[in-house]
């Protein structure tokens, strides 16, 4: 991640202010930065979505794949994620240098969709035990400025609400032999249902207090975070402690109770912004990368 | 890609026979004693056994086995660092390494680490750091390595007790030991360190509350270094899941101090009293 | 050309552009705010981030260091959802590595490097969406990141590639015609000299019609190099109204 140094006055005056509730940015200890959502950003993709979150910028695509289901759950298809930490987003992340922190997020986003409500699989199996949908869902960091976590999952919900997959009909014939055939209509088309996706909710703990959506600076004041995926019902479907440091076990519990409010907040106007967009189809101005 | 060419390596394909196996129907039962006689809803660990300094070429080693979780962890420096660009002026480097043996699941792994491996490696190594006086290694290297012989349930939490244990046993300063526990939420009734059967099992009447959760914990400093859980869960059932395992911690912490003990008084036995 | 029609009796090509007919260049610079300099660029449907860092110190290994001039590193990597079919790594394979070394001889052509000895530029290429031409696109791109990040060059370095069918060179080939086998050729131009940057032709093509092509080529890069100088205008009357000046 990139780096930033903070000295230990900078360090004082961050921890100062978040005691008394006010942050270098002027925000509250439970506020967001300035969030711009786009769906429908890069057409090769079934879906895709853009999120700024302050100046950290995510790209999210989708593409849904024709494969085999796994045998253990032959009725149902599957989500493969992939974090790739380009190094347009920072220099360290030349070469393998992002590969590190690839593993961890996309490890994490497996956990985090590792339920049966999140996602409904067994919608995107076609034929049991043979055929399913395989939905690769890939993000592209494209900045950091501290909280990826929250900022990815955002894009991934948007994302995944935005795909559109052909709809398939199976035909078989006298030898039983089955042929797949993709519909013509391009607006014959399956939707996600995206009630149940979670969000994730990183809580930083500097000092004696947790803040939301930290910056790189507050995060370099902090020991460890919390992250919490929540859905909307206020369900956590994944609970990580990251980084060095140790959390004392009633802070763990106000963290909980803080990310869950936090959480739960988070997904009603998301869904409005989305369905906002959704209603006005083809009207849309698409803006991008050009805006 | 990397490949191993020195072993021979299996058919691309291939899958279990258990696979094809009519199932007896697998959905454990979600009330009653558990399969190894063990009750539900209490506290209650499987018996463990540890042991320090089996490996000899190591600084430290540990060995410890849990129902049939069998994990050894060798800890090697403090050295010198390998990446001489990433050399810490300060404040010393811990490197954790956790693999599976291929033959420690139901299903053959690979000898290369996979995504899980690496994931279990960083949850590790995030579980250890709190505790280790890393500051009083400056420019160094200390490596822990976990093997998993056996997987049957709560790897990672043995894993972080069974690494601190070596690291003790290499006489690497730390703050305190680290101990870890996992539960099992399954509906209403919760199960304490799971076996592997019950971690992969889902009674499919009760999907609300399902997950499972993971704790590492330093006992006598009352910090939580590393937590962990996937899953879908209520925010009560989490935070009494996460109090359930601080006091399965308790419970494993004697059985560890002894072992500790017993290790120190081999390698420096007291001078005879006559 | 089997199958496919890429130049009608009429003159117009699959997607009905004429045939020195350009797509569509949209830009923008400075889109990020933490990197030096950056640009997206859209030509057509094939859309490019570029990002530059630099000139800062060495990074990594200290005897890549030139002392009489900067050293300029690049990256080109592809989304792994760019292309119809899904990548399976956005960078490090042979493809992306040749295009990588091939940037980087575009802009040591470019970038007055002698400015900055001991130091090191670093342009990093995202293809978003591919459609054809990603070489030139990359450059495009580039060239208007390096400018937003303020480091003199001796010209736009405008790239465009070019096609010839039916004895006629065709401008800016899009995905279905660079696939159609169609002789390509890549021109990366610093328009006001005349000078070549790049050039690379692997496809089989007659002597005598090379100049044409040449010639159709630098037409077109030309053409680029207008929309880009608009693009920078405009970038930098925004800036200064912002900045009061």
């Amino acid at each position: 991640m990139a780096t930033v140094q903070v000295s230990e006055a900078e360090k004082v005056y961050i921890l100062h202010g978040i005691r008394d509730d006010l942050r270098v940015d002027g925000r509250g200890c439970e506020d967001y930065r300035h969030t711009e959502i786009e769906t429908d950003v890069v057409s090769n993709t079934d879906g895709s979505a853009k999120v700024t979150l302050g100046h950290t910028a995510v790209l999210v695509g989708i593409k849904a794949d024709l494969g085999k289901p796994k045998p253990m759950l032959p009725k149902e298809g599957y989500l493969e994620f992939f974090v790739d930490c380009s190094a347009n987003a920072t220099p360290e992340f030349e070469g393998r240098g992002g590969e590190e922190l690839g593993t961890e997020l996309s490890n994490t986003l497996y956990k985090v969709f590792n339920n049966k409500h999140s996602v409904d699989l067994k919608s995107l199996c076609i034929s049991p035990g043979e055929h399913c949908w395989v939905l690769y869902v890939d993000v592209l960091l494209l900045q950091c400025d501290g909280n990826l976590y929250d900022a990815i999952s955002i894009a991934i919900k948007a994302a995944l609400f935005s795909t559109k997959i052909p709809k398939v009909h199976i035909s078989a014939d006298e030898e039983g032999a089955k042929e797949i055939e993709l519909s013509d209509d391009p607006y014959d088309c399956m939707r996600l249902n995206v009630e149940n996706v979670p969000c994730i909710v990183t809580l930083c703990k500097v000092g004696h207090r947790h803040v939301v959506d930290a910056t790189l600076q507050e995060k370099a004041c902090s020991v460890a975070s919390l992250i919490i995926s929540v859905t909307q019902k206020g369900t956590v479907t994944c609970m990580r402690k990251v980084g060095g440091g140790s959390l004392d076990p009633e802070s763990i519990f106000e963290m909980t109770e803080a990310g869950k409010r936090v959480g739960k907040a988070l997904h009603a106007p998301l869904m409005d912004l989305l369905q906002q967009e959704e209603r006005l189809g083809t009207k849309r101005q698409k803006v991008g990368f050009l805006g | 890609m990397p490949t191993d060419t020195k072993r021979v390596r299996g058919p691309e394909v291939s899958q279990s026979p258990l696979l094809f196996v009519s199932k007896p129907a697998t959905a454990l039962p979600s009330h009653g004693p558990r399969t190894d006689g063990r009750p539900r809803d209490q506290v209650d660990v499987r018996p463990v056994f540890v042991r320090c300094g089996l490996v000899s070429q190591a600084k430290g080693s540990a060995y410890i086995e849990a129902g049939n979780t069998k994990l050894m962890s060798c800890v090697y420096g403090p050295r010198e660092t390998e990446r001489k660009d990433e050399t810490d002026m300060k404040c010393g480097r811990l490197t954790t390494d956790m693999r599976f043996a291929p033959f420690s699941c139901p299903e053959r792994g690979s000898w290369i680490q996979g995504s899980q491996d690496k994931d279990l490696s960083l949850m590790l190594h995030e579980s250890l750091q709190p505790a280790v006086c890393l500051h009083k290694y400056p420019r160094s290297q200390i490596e822990v390595n976990v093997m998993v012989l056996e997987n049957s349930g709560s790897v990672l939490a043995h894993a972080v007790t069974c690494a601190s244990l070596a690291l003790a046993d290499a006489g690497i300063e730390m703050y305190d030991l680290v101990l870890g526990c996992a539960v099992r939420q399954d509906g209403s009734s919760y199960v304490v360190d799971p076996t592997y059967k019950e971690e992969n099992s889902c009674s499919s009447a009760s999907s609300e509350n399902q997950g499972g959760l993971t704790v590492a914990f330093l006992p006598s400093l009352n910090q939580i270094s590393g937590l962990q859980s996937d899953g879908e869960m209520t925010e009560e059932t989490l935070t009494a899941g996460v109090r359930t395992c601080i006091e399965g911690c308790y419970k494993i912490y004697p059985v560890i101090q002894q072992a500790l003990a017993k290790a120190v008084r081999r390698a420096a036995p007291p001078p005879s009293e006559s | 050309m089997a199958g496919l029609e890429l130049l009608s009796d009429q003159g117009y090509r699959i997607d009905g552009r004429k045939a020195t007919e350009l797509r569509k260049v949209q830009a923008r610079m400075g889109v990020f705010a933490q990197a030096d300099g950056s640009a997206y660029l859209e030509q057509g449907n094939t859309k490019a981030l570029a990002v530059v860092y630099g000139p800062h110190e060495m990074r990594g290994s200290r005897s890549r260091t030139l002392h009489d001039r900067a050293v300029i590193n690049c990256q080109y990597s592809m989304a792994t959802f760019s292309t119809a079919e899904r990548k399976r790594r956005p960078h490090g394979d042979r493809k992306s590595t040749e295009m990588s070394l091939h940037l980087k001889q575009t802009f040591e052509a470019a970038v007055m490097t002698q400015l900055y000895p001991r130091s090191q530029i670093d342009i990093y290429v995202k293809i978003l969406q591919s459609d054809g031409g990603n070489y030139s696109v990359c450059v495009n791109a580039a060239t208007l990141a390096v400018i937003d990040a303020g480091i003199p060059m001796r010209d736009y370095v405008c790239a465009c590639t070019v096609g010839f069918v039916d004895e006629t060179p065709l401008a800016d080939l899009c995905y279905a015609e660079e696939g159609g086998g169609v002789s390509s050729l890549a021109l990366a131009l610093l328009p006001r000299g005349g000078q070549i940057a790049l050039l690379q032709m692997d496809a089989r093509l007659h002597q005598d019609h090379l100049e044409t092509l040449m010639e159709a080529a630098m037409t077109a890069c030309k053409g680029v190099s207008k929309v880009l100088d608009e693009v920078v205008r405009q970038h930098l009357q925004e800036v200064s109204v912002l900045t009061g000046e």
